[in-house]
């Protein structure tokens, strides 16, 4: 089975967009509102994937919007084409891919709006919504079979 | 390497002539621009600098005044020493734009020579302009005659890329009188110039690639009000850099400049506040009177209109009786702007000199000396009766009928 | 102080004459100031420049000025133009004109009590024998120094040689010629 278990950067996620607890005073927000996405020298990250880069608080990748979501896609590897249409529409870039090649989805940055269910060519489709609490191997094991064409 | 421009001790230069080379002088790398007049010859010679190889820079000529300050804004937050120049309209087209630089805390200066506001269309020097800029953020520095043009241009660079305040500065002169008369400009040298100058040391540049950074960030009522408190704050903590930075030309030059100049004001007992070639006019016609008939008349200016200067304005006017205050822009159903800022200033005083409003100027109507002196003895009448006795607002150089405002309720 | 009134047409070059005098005179030492005021802003338009000369800083701005010479390049703005307005009892007068002065006065009754001050020199004349085309600004200076007294012709054709730097030689010489010309051919 394929392993999702994505070597997502430790601070990928951290916080909440929306907790109101990270609220501070006149007296330390940044100049001009110019926000820095890294931390530290950033002259030699060009060729570092996303989850090796040390992103800054100020960049989105250390947000999350997981909790926007109602129902996630699960992907499944199985049926994937790696046509990578979901990668071009997903509105969030919550879509990982490399080389080419479809990885899963970014849980923390989806906020389960199934355009890339709708976009997806293959049949059966390659990502389907399933409910929040759903696992993974109960999801792909009630995935539905190929469609026969209606003549 | 730029060519050597030949420059003499003393020169006769034009207001306009004076802030193209000051822009020379400081080395701007960028000037994006839209001419208009009365400014047009300050970017258009900026332009033939470049041409003609005494600057290393570029010069964007643009669509409209909006795209000018955009072009400003790119390259600052680029990182580069960055300037133009407009009047009137095309300040008003910018308006939008002006807010964004300060906000953005980008060192950009820009020269404004001063013209009315249509309609009617009008080329000529009143500060209609100057005053739609007023809550823009802005630092904003008037000059008198064409060597306080170049003077404040070169100070201008200093204070905005200064580290402790990062903020945009505008020049202003006025259009025709100060930017179109030719006068005696003694210039520093290219040398002493561009070591007042120095060179810009850029913060978060957007060409520094080991720092990328986000500019114009949206936020909401959860940042946006500490972003500009912030701001305001930088603006405020502006006015000691400033002293500071006049405090080294005067060094360098002789030539001293205050946030706020006062002129006759040790024992002055009537005073026009003003701003712009008034101030200059309004200095000989205090001389006059006070030679002429022992009236102790005194001119207070403000170099620096904002940050506003609340405390020195207070200070300088405190002593007098009666105070005038000379708004050059239509004040549009209300008291002039200026008025209300030194009156403001001076209610929390002690003394509570009287202080009347004069709406004049508009659209360049001259400003004589004779006007000036009728002025004062107005005031004089006041201080001598103890209370206000014309309208509180009044029109100074208008034709027809008597147009004036509102009488005190004191005495 | 010294205040010049200037009634020309654009086009004249009334204000570079304004500002080329304001660029000799500062070589003096003197504090100057040049300025215009434009009408209508086409060449033709009637307008006015300005000068004021003064041994300290000049701090007035104003237009407005009771000028001590009226120096008045256009021969029909003699006629139609308001030239004394302001004037002094010791202002002097240049004019511009094809007429002898005693005819000139008989035109413009505003001079007639002003006799004693009134000069006349043909500078549309003379540039255009010297420079070629209508541009009597260059005679008017050569004028003006004659009458002034300010400087020594020499001195002034000098100073002017440097303020035309820019233009060719062959004009810098017409010009010089004109200045000179009218110098001596103002009564």
């Amino acid at each position: 089975m394929q392993d999702l278990k994505l070597k997502a950067n430790e601070n990928r996620g951290l916080h909440q967009l929306e907790s109101g607890k990270d609220l501070y005073g006149w007296d330390e927000v940044t100049q001009g509102s110019v926000l820095p996405s890294f931390e530290g020298d950033a002259s030699k990250i060009a060729h570092l994937k996303a989850e090796e880069r040390d992103y800054s608080n100020y960049n989105s990748y250390t947000a999350t919007v997981a909790s926007w979501r109602v129902k996630k896609p699960v992907f499944n590897i199985d049926v994937c084409i790696d046509c990578q249409n979901c990668w071009v529409w997903c509105p969030d870039s919550s879509i990982l891919s490399r080389d080419k090649q479809m990885l899963g989805i970014d849980y923390d940055h989806c906020k389960g709006c199934e355009v890339c269910v709708e976009v997806c060519p293959t049949n059966p489709k390659s990502l389907l919504m399933f409910g929040e609490n759903e696992d993974l191997e109960t999801a792909l094991s009630q995935w539905p079979e190929k469609k026969k064409k209606e003549k | 390497m730029a060519v050597k421009y030949d420059l003499n001790e003393r020169e006769v230069w034009d207001g306009n002539f004076a802030a193209s080379q000051a822009l020379r002088q400081a080395q701007v790398d960028v000037v994006v621009a839209y001419p208009i007049t009365p400014s047009t010859p300050i970017v258009e010679n900026y332009g033939s600098y470049v041409a003609n190889g005494y600057i290393d820079g570029e010069f964007v000529m643009v669509e409209s005044e909006h795209a000018a300050m955009s072009g400003c804004i790119g390259a600052s937050a680029a990182g580069g020493r960055v300037s133009t120049a407009t009047s009137s309209q095309g300040f008003a087209l910018m308006a939008e734009v002006l807010y964004q630089a300060s906000g953005m805390r980008l060192p950009i200066v820009l020269n404004v020579v001063n013209r009315a506001l249509a309609s009617p269309l009008n080329v000529r020097g009143d500060h209609a302009d100057m005053y739609l800029g007023r809550d823009s953020g802005w630092i904003q520095m008037g000059a008198f005659n064409a060597q306080e043009a170049y003077d404040l241009a070169l100070c201008a660079f200093k204070i905005a890329e200064n580290h402790d305040v990062r903020l945009p500065v505008m020049v202003h002169q006025d259009g025709f009188i100060t930017s179109h008369t030719a006068q005696n400009v003694y210039p520093m040298t290219d040398e002493a110039a561009i070591n007042f100058v120095g060179e810009i040391d850029p913060v978060d540049d957007m060409l520094d690639f080991s720092r990328p950074v986000t500019y114009g960030a949206q936020t909401e009522e959860d940042w946006h009000f500490e972003h500009k408190a912030k701001q305001h704050k930088a603006l405020m903590d502006s006015r000691p850099i400033i002293d500071e930075v006049y405090e080294e030309f005067a060094k360098l030059t002789g030539r001293k400049y205050n946030r706020v100049e006062s002129y006759n004001m040790e024992d002055a007992e009537v005073v026009i506040v003003g701003l712009g070639t008034t101030v200059e006019t309004a200095r000989v016609a205090a001389e006059q009177l006070r030679e002429e008939e022992g009236i102790k008349a005194g001119v207070v200016a403000i170099r620096c209109f904002r940050p506003f200067p609340f405390e020195d304005v207070r200070d300088a006017l405190e002593g007098a009786k009666a105070v005038a205050v000379t708004d050059r822009s239509s004040p549009g159903g209300a008291m002039g702007a200026f008025f209300n800022e030194v009156s403001a200033a001076l209610y929390t005083t002690e003394s509570r000199p009287l202080v009347t409003n004069f709406i004049y100027g508009l659209g360049g109507r001259d400003f004589s000396i004779d006007e000036a002196k009728r002025i004062f003895k107005e005031q004089k009448a006041h201080a001598d009766a103890g209370h206000i006795t014309t309208d509180i607002q009044q029109f100074s150089g208008l034709r027809g009928p008597h147009l004036g405002y509102f009488q005190t309720k004191r005495g | 102080m010294t205040e010049i009134r200037w009634h020309s047409r654009a086009g004249q070059g009334a204000v570079s004459g304004a500002k080329g005098l304001g660029d000799v005179v500062a070589t003096t030492g003197k504090e100057v100031q040049a300025f215009a005021l434009y009408g209508s802003a086409k060449r033709g338009a009637a307008l006015r420049a300005y000068n004021r000369i003064s041994d300290e800083q000049i701090f007035n701005h104003a237009k407005f000025m009771y000028p001590d010479f009226v120096l008045v390049i256009d021969p029909a703005l003699a006629m139609t133009d308001d030239i004394t307005m302001n004037d002094k009892e010791s202002t002097k007068y240049i004019i511009t004109s094809h007429l002898s002065k005693e005819e000139l006065i008989a035109a413009i009754p505003a001079l007639a009590d002003k006799a004693d001050r009134v000069y006349v020199v043909d500078c549309i004349e003379i540039s255009l024998d010297t420079i070629g085309r209508s541009m009597p600004n260059s005679p008017m200076l050569g004028a003006f120094v004659k009458i002034s007294g300010m400087f020594e012709l020499d001195y002034f054709l000098e100073n002017m040689k440097r303020v035309l730097s820019k233009f060719p030689q062959k004009i810098i010489d017409a010009n010089m010629e004109a200045i000179t010309r009218a110098y001596n051919e103002v009564k």
